[in-house]
């Protein structure tokens, strides 16, 4: 084929008939136009206000304490989570993908770094204990910083022991006496932190280097445990229920992740450690396959045995037969194949001439157009 | 090698009017699925523009007043016509066999659209700014970080979602998109199965 046949817009050699690009997308754009609006302004779109540390810091106050004392002992799921955070707890890291030795999340080291007790206690509360004034609040954090990893551990492990057992009166969370040295106080001003509704702000600042505000990492990392997994349970939005598969009820969601969120509901992407890696790398091949489609043998052929092309073209098929065109044609048996029977395409060599306008047979008869009476261009 | 003859050369065969605006088409072009290309083509132009209207006035605007509430609506449901008619498109063009005949780009610079589309969306979901876009940002740090996107991507900077979702990937899929439509006007719309054969033996001739 030349270089200029590559480029040549070859249907043209097609029976042609007028059609009007500029009106159908115009025609097109209204048509989407109106019914995007109409149904804009009917049933809006869903919304469901953010949870926020106040919120569940009223409600829940055990659970912010709960969940402070695991960022500031180790035991909380993000002290330990590893990369792109940190390195774990003490070298420890609970959270690395791995499909055997292949492990991306490695790669890149910590570039967001979290280090929980510093990030979502000791700091937050520094700042309180400067803009209050609060001198008590200050000697427990020096009192606890001064101390040494065991007895830090031991007053974190009395601490979070009691607040199993702990009650919740008048707002405030009630535990039993024990050695909890500086910790009780601490936790107590970080819940009151809390509810003021400044430890999100603290949080974000942290992460934002005390700037700008667009960086809300360590304020979703705090909530990110048990408080918005309960909230998301009770909507049917945890990875388990199709989560983010779907919106809110009567909504349609982003159901284009459906192949994505399938492979969480089946193992090993519902089992694994590393599922997330798993799924995240299923669905690159099958991506790779789908974009790749032209070149695959077999599958590139596949919707040629597939029967919906003739309801497609259908007024095209059903042309050629009112137009008797096959009976004249050398291969009748196969072009009369290609109109009618199930799974009937034709093999390769099998080139029906009734096809070609450019052979004796064709040429001039079938293949005008007799709606618009425009000849092919040859 | 001389690219800028080349170019030129490339421009003028390709991008004619009468390619980029055909007056005609074959008469095998007579179905709905023809209509689905220019369906996803008119959602993404209403999908553009209510998002272009949203970043001018910020994402507070469309959290918390009426005309901006309206606005975040038309956004959501335009992209939700944007995904039914890509879908059908899709789906529609593999039944037809569209990457044959030398249309192999084509195809290829389409699927490459629906992916970038997809990643456009979720980093909208991140935008909303609701409870949504919380969860989905939790819920999918494990899966960036499992992935090894950590390096590029912190899932949990607002700062950094929005910017891809209203400049970076709208970008990438506006050329991506482009260069796709240009592709099907230069090749013209794959005609049916079997009458490529004889195409195919046809150019063999020359």
């Amino acid at each position: 084929m030349t270089r200029k046949a590559h480029f040549e817009r070859n249907t043209l050699r097609f029976p042609q008939k007028d059609f009007d690009m500029v009106k159908e997308g115009i025609v097109s754009l209204g048509i989407v136009g109106v019914a995007v609006v109409i149904v804009a302004a009917i049933f809006g779109a869903p919304y469901r206000p953010a949870i926020t540390n106040q919120e569940i810091a009223n409600q829940k106050p055990i659970l912010v304490m709960q969940t402070a004392m695991g960022d500031l002992d180790g035991q909380g799921e993000m002290a330990a989570y590893g990369p792109p955070y940190n390195n774990g707890w003490h070298g420890v890291a609970q959270n690395i993908q791995s499909i055997g030795p292949f492990s991306p999340q490695t790669w890149w080291g910590t570039p967001y770094h979290l280090y929980t007790p510093n990030a979502d206690v000791i700091t937050p509360l520094t700042m309180l204990a400067t803009a209050s004034n609060n001198t008590a609040l200050q000697a427990a954090i020096q009192t606890y910083n001064a101390a040494s990893y065991t007895q830090q551990q031991a007053w974190d492990n009395n601490f979070t022991n009691a607040l199993n057992k702990a009650t919740v009166q008048n707002g405030q969370v009630v535990v039993p006496s024990g050695q909890y040295g500086p910790v009780q106080l601490m936790m107590n001003d970080e819940l009151a932190l809390a509810k003021s509704g400044l430890l999100s702000g603290a949080l974000d600042r942290e992460t934002n280097n005390g700037v700008y505000r667009w960086n809300i990492q360590n304020d979703l990392l705090f909530l990110q445990g048990p408080a918005l997994h309960q909230y998301a349970k009770t909507i049917d939005m945890r990875g388990e229920q199709w989560g983010i598969n779907h919106d809110e009820q009567a909504y349609p969601g982003p159901w284009w992740l459906t192949p994505y969120t399938f492979l969480y509901q089946v193992p090993p992407g519902s089992t694994s450690p590393s599922g997330d890696e798993i799924v995240a790398y299923t669905i690159a091949v099958l991506f790779g396959l789908l974009v790749l489609l032209p070149f695959i043998p077999g599958l590139n052929k596949l919707p040629r045995v597939l029967p919906v092309h003739r309801a497609i073209w259908r007024d095209w098929y059903k042309r050629l037969e009112t137009t008797n065109a096959c009976a004249s044609c050398p291969l009748a048996t196969s072009c009369n194949k290609e109109f009618h029977g199930p799974m009937t395409a034709a093999a390769d060599h099998e080139i029906p001439a009734c096809y070609d306008q450019t052979t004796s047979v064709g040429k001039g008869s079938h293949f005008v157009s007799q709606d618009s009476g425009i000849q092919p261009h040859a | 090698m001389n690219w800028t003859k080349s170019m030129r050369t490339t421009v003028t065969e390709k991008l004619t009017w009468d390619n980029l605006l055909p007056s005609e088409q074959p008469i095998y072009v007579s179905s709905l699925v023809y209509s689905f290309g220019v369906f996803t083509l008119s959602s993404l132009v209403f999908t553009i523009m209510s998002g272009v209207i949203m970043a001018a006035y910020g994402p507070t605007w469309y959290q918390y007043s009426a005309a901006g509430a309206f606005f975040r609506s038309v956004h959501f449901w335009s992209v939700q016509a944007f995904f039914f008619f890509m879908t059908m498109h899709l789906v529609g063009q593999f039944f037809m066999g569209s990457w044959r005949e030398g249309r192999a780009m084509t195809w290829v610079l389409g699927a490459l659209s629906f992916g970038v589309s997809v990643i456009t969306a979720f980093t909208g979901y991140l935008s909303r700014g609701d409870f949504f876009a919380q969860w989905n940002q939790v819920q999918s740090k494990d899966a960036f970080n499992g992935a090894g996107l950590d390096g590029f991507l912190n899932i949990l900077n607002n700062g950094q979602v929005y910017g891809l979702h209203i400049a970076v990937l709208p970008l990438i899929l506006i050329v991506l998109v482009g260069w796709h439509m240009v592709a099907v006007r230069a090749k013209g719309v794959v005609p049916p199965y079997q009458a490529a054969h004889v195409q195919k033996k046809e150019g063999e001739k020359r």
